[in-house]
């Protein structure tokens, strides 16, 4: 008797792709890169043994991390690497659990170091870049705030634009009497963790909430997934304010407040002020540092770090020279183009800090 | 409200004639009028969503949009392949599992199960796991399978075997309903033939209850094409073609759907739609087929 | 050969050939038992499945369990990274509370069912008693074609196109029922990912099952219930109410907590758009959180005893929907056998 050829479709179909995924073994099996024609002088032209390294982590960090991936990928054909996002918090976790190769982080060091069960971590900073404070309002295309005014309207105790707070740091403006709508992360965020240390640091008496990568917002605001999820939540609601990193904020269109820094001056989120932020700050011997709040005349105060996590001690021998090579590509290239990604980058005492740092990796013979 | 009474006061009250007043035709109108309205109420929001759909995701579907590597969120233009070779490597491992295994249980609970309490029990936990938040699946997997692989345990065979749980439930059911609307004659005259039981389920009972179960079992597999929830710990992420079921993360349709979603880039956001587009497409042609095979069977049951 | 098999519908019939060769005794016996035995193993590898589900995140959850008892239940308080400070060090001191959550599920479900309800009953009795036989097939297909629709695809259409514009709806909404009494305070807000824009994505989403389970519900009305209404002269509202509704009642009561036990479980459109902020809150335009939600959104990042208090939820949604469906089954069942008497 015939048997419906559809109903043998199907298993087939299914075979056939498993046997093609048994038979295919990982998708590298590319030539070398041929050194020296296309490269920038700075870069070492090692060929790389083919490898696939993935990431997770900082969503703040995640569009510079993509810009470097390409640039570094059309360089080694070999190498392919995935970076997911998903939060501060999970790129931690991820690391600590082995489950990715590297981590990307806006608060260092690791809060409990134990669980990590690679062992020890290194912290490799790679770029700064402004949080702004990106609100919706349909006809205020300038605003200026101070941090006791923001701490104010995070923690809704100013619930509408035309309070006087904000009227005080803008007396030239003419601000509607829409209700404002909180915009914050809903996942731990490093970016939440910097924003919330701030605010803890410039306004002690209006910020009362706490400081961390996830702190209990008050019930009557709206929470985003991701840097992305708090910009579309921004942009879709008028009366909307929240923080968002300078690039997921660039693209999705939103409007940036300038901030009061302590020196008095109000500063737009720029990325010469970002970098102005890293003058004359401390950093640590495992190069984690504190730009926040920072008292320089021309600095934007809520500039956010960040740092891609590795184990010291590599277990596989492709990943490990792979990890280093893209981290001393983002410590060299990835400088030299970060503001075209809308990242500024670090001073040259600290690259050089966190050059050296790379040699530290160790990678089986 | 007129009332016809007969002349007689001692016909019984059923039997009074009543005419159709302008009060209960009203009623009868506006009843109507609800039901059309309801009917109204849900395809239209239906037809908003296939409109956005079609809309965006044609821009920039096409053979590139299918192939093409997926770029960084900043790009503007097409490329899905990845999540096209995920989706269906993904979603044929699960069906190469889960539809044999789930068919032969349920050949079990339906024909050798007549007197056992054990059939029974599978009957009612199958049913028990179609309940199962489609994230319980993907939870379990992540902790009983990928935890276990130092950092290699996110691959396309992990999100294909929470995908299996999840369609594993759905064929049973279905091929157990199936079969048991074979006729029992049939197997009847196959026994009386001299056939052992085995071969009478497998030459009588199975080509027989065939059409139907392969209907079930694809819209298992449409389910299973869609479900975003089981792949989120299970597959990470790749932005390159990666074909091997055991090796390396990978991605799918879905995934990258939700993504997507909350990208304030432009392009990202329309390959969303046209993952979208995509998606649905594919889950459109197992239905239909599904539909259409399975309509080959209750014609042939009648 | 047994002869030739053709057709349900058609006896079994011999074919001319002459009578069948015997069959030998032996080789197929050990065929029989070793395939009932594969049928058996299967079925056993079924069960061994869910019951390893069931085991492996209970056992997961338990720490979690452990640490908050009934707290996590009833308390409100989620806060997984929450420190205190003993002897001057900060020691992390987390509150796993999951009552805000269990709270958003229920209003969701509840408002998705409100909803849906009503739409569903309303398209089954339109395909059985109301439309024209031409409509009967495209609108059948229509309600397919809502099935089938991932879920993540309402997801994105309902965080890009659908909370934006419910934004303004809201403000409207609200302002007009501003000082009513009960309305009043169920409809203000005025965020666009809130409580009520996951329940319109949930009603859209149950809608086609509970419509195709009460239409099968509704076809399986006797014609002559339906003609003796009829003629007794009644008109075809009257009829529906006296013999379609009332026989199919504990069937469409099956359908709709089926239709609950899918809302509840709704993970990736109820993520997109329910806005991420557990409370409790009678302001239906407020966002909120619900279980299967605040799982997705944070299992990435948890550890140790935030992740099983994770995997708790999970546990706890599991046993919901397994309360729900058996209920719902024991009420079509009881249907079935009413109609198959």
């Amino acid at each position: 008797m015939s048997v419906p050829k559809v109903r043998l479709l199907g298993p087939v179909l299914a075979l056939g792709l498993v046997a093609a995924a048994c038979g295919s073994s990982s998708k590298s099996t590319s030539a070398p890169t041929a050194p020296g024609a296309t490269n920038a002088p700075s870069t070492t032209t090692v060929t790389l043994a083919s490898a696939t390294l993935n990431g997770s982590g900082s969503t703040f960090q995640k569009a510079f991390d993509q810009d470097q991936i390409q640039a570094f990928q059309a360089k080694h054909s070999g190498i392919t690497i995935n970076y997911a996002g998903g939060g501060s918090g999970k790129g931690q976790q991820d690391l600590a659990d082995q489950v990715v190769d590297f981590a990307g982080s806006d608060a260092a060091p690791v809060k409990d170091p134990t669980k990590d069960k690679g062992g020890p971590l290194l912290y490799f900073p790679t770029v700064v870049a402004p949080i702004t404070v990106s609100y919706k309002l349909s006809g205020v295309t300038t605003l200026t705030l101070t941090a006791d005014t923001m701490a104010k309207i995070f923690s809704r105790q100013i619930k509408t634009w035309d309070d006087a707070a904000i009227k005080g740091d803008n007396p030239s403006a003419s601000l509607p009497s829409t209700a404002i709508t909180v915009v914050h992360r809903s996942d731990s965020s490093g970016t939440t963790n910097n924003f919330t240390r701030y605010l803890k640091a410039a306004a002690p008496s209006s910020w009362t909430i706490g400081a961390g990568s996830t702190v209990p917002w008050p019930t009557d605001t709206t929470a985003g997934n991701g840097s992305t999820g708090v910009a579309q939540a921004v942009k879709a609601t008028d009366g909307a304010i929240g923080y968002v990193d300078l690039s997921d904020a660039k693209a999705a269109g939103l409007t940036f407040a300038s901030v009061k820094n302590s020196a008095g001056k109000a500063v737009a989120p720029t990325l010469d002020a970002a970098s102005a932020a890293l003058v004359g700050v401390t950093v640590n011997a495992d190069l984690t540092y504190n730009p926040l709040n920072s008292a320089a005349p021309d600095a934007y105060p809520i500039t956010s770090p960040t740092w891609i996590l590795v184990y010291k001690t590599q277990t596989d021998k492709a990943k490990g020279a792979a990890l280093k090579a893209f981290l001393a590509f983002i410590l060299t290239d990835g400088q030299t183009n970060a503001t075209a990604s809308d990242y500024a980058p670090l001073t040259k005492d600290l690259t050089a800090k966190a050059l050296a740092q790379v040699d530290q990796i160790v990678v089986p013979a | 409200m007129t009332t016809l009474t007969p002349v007689t006061t001692s016909v019984p009250a059923p039997l009074r004639i009543r005419t159709v007043t302008p009060a209960r035709r009203t009623r009868n109108v506006v009843a109507t009028i609800m039901i059309c309205l309801s009917v109204a109420v849900a395809l239209i929001p239906l037809g908003f969503v296939l409109f956005y759909v079609i809309e965006k995701g044609t821009k920039v579907f096409g053979w590139a949009f299918l192939t093409k590597s997926i770029p960084i969120d900043r790009h503007i233009g097409p490329g899905m392949g990845p999540a096209v070779v995920g989706t269906l490597l993904v979603t044929g491992a699960a069906t190469a599992m889960a539809v044999p295994l789930g068919i032969l249980a349920a050949v079990y609970v339906s024909e050798y199960g007549a007197a056992n309490r054990l059939a029974g029990v599978i009957r009612f936990l199958a049913d028990v796991m179609a309940g199962v938040p489609s994230i319980v699946m993907g939870l379990f997997i992540y902790t009983v399978w990928v935890l276990r692989f130092k950092g290699s345990g996110q691959t396309a065979f992990a999100g294909s075997l929470a995908l299996g749980c999840l369609m594993l439930p759905i064929v049973i059911r279905g091929t157990e309903s199936m079969l048991r609307l074979v006729p029992r004659e049939q197997r009847e005259a196959s026994y009386a033939l001299g056939s052992r039981k085995s071969r009478t389920i497998l030459t009588v009972v199975l080509p027989a209850a065939l059409p139907g179960i392969t209907s079930a079992c694809l819209l298992a597999v449409a389910r299973a094409a869609g479900e975003t929830a089981p792949l989120l710990f299970t597959l990470g992420i790749v932005f390159k073609n990666n074909f091997s079921l055991f090796k390396g993360t990978n991605t799918a349709l879905s995934a990258q759907i939700f993504v997507n979603a909350t990208s304030p880039f432009v392009g990202a956001q329309d390959r969303a739609w046209g993952a979208a587009f995509t998606l649905i497409a594919l889950v459109l042609v197992l239905t239909i087929v599904a539909r259409l095979v399975a309509a080959q069977f209750t014609v042939r049951e009648r | 050969m047994v002869g030739s098999i053709s057709g349900l519908d058609e006896r079994m019939t011999t074919t001319t050939s002459p009578t069948p060769a015997p069959l030998s005794a032996r080789r197929p016996a050990v065929a029989d038992g070793s395939f009932r035995y594969l049928a058996l193993a299967c079925g056993l590898a079924v069960l061994a499945i869910l019951a390893l589900i069931a085991v492996s995140t209970t056992s997961k959850a338990l720490p979690a369990f452990r640490h908050e008892g009934f707290r996590f239940l009833f308390s409100k308080e989620w806060n997984p990274t929450k420190t205190k400070v003993v002897s001057g060090q900060s020691v992390a001191d987390p509150h796993f509370g999951a009552l805000a959550f269990i709270y958003g599920t229920m209003v969701i479900s509840a408002i998705a069912l409100l909803i849906a309800v009503p739409v569903s009953v309303g398209m089954a009795l339109f395909l059985t008693d109301v439309a024209p036989r031409r409509l009967r097939g495209p609108v059948s297909y229509a309600i397919d074609l809502l099935a089938a629709i991932p879920s993540v695809v309402y997801g994105l259409w309902g965080v890009v196109v659908l909370a934006p514009v419910l934004t303004r709806t809201y403000g409207s909404i609200g302002s007009a029922t501003h000082g009513i009494p009960l309305l009043g305070t169920l409809l203000s807000g005025g965020s666009g990912r809130s409580f009520m824009t996951a329940g319109l994505i949930l009603a859209l989403m149950i809608t086609p099952i509970i419509t195709s389970l009460t239409r099968e519900v509704f076809e399986t009305v006797p014609r002559s219930q339906k003609e003796a209404v009829l003629a007794l002269g009644a008109t075809r509202w009257e009829m529906v109410r006296g013999a379609v509704l009332p026989w199919g009642r504990s069937g469409v009561i099956g359908a709709v907590m089926l239709g609950l036990g899918r809302a509840m479980g709704e993970t990736i459109a109820a993520a997109l758009v329910i806005g991420s902020s557990p409370q409790i809150t009678a302001h239906l335009f407020r966002a909120g959180d619900a279980l299967p939600a605040v799982i997705a959104n944070e299992f990435g990042e948890a550890a140790d005893v935030w992740r099983s208090a994770l995997i708790g939820l999970g546990v706890l949604v599991f046993a919901l929907t397994i309360i729900v469906n058996s209920a719902a089954r024991a009420l079509v069942v009881r249907t079935d056998r009413r109609m198959a008497a």
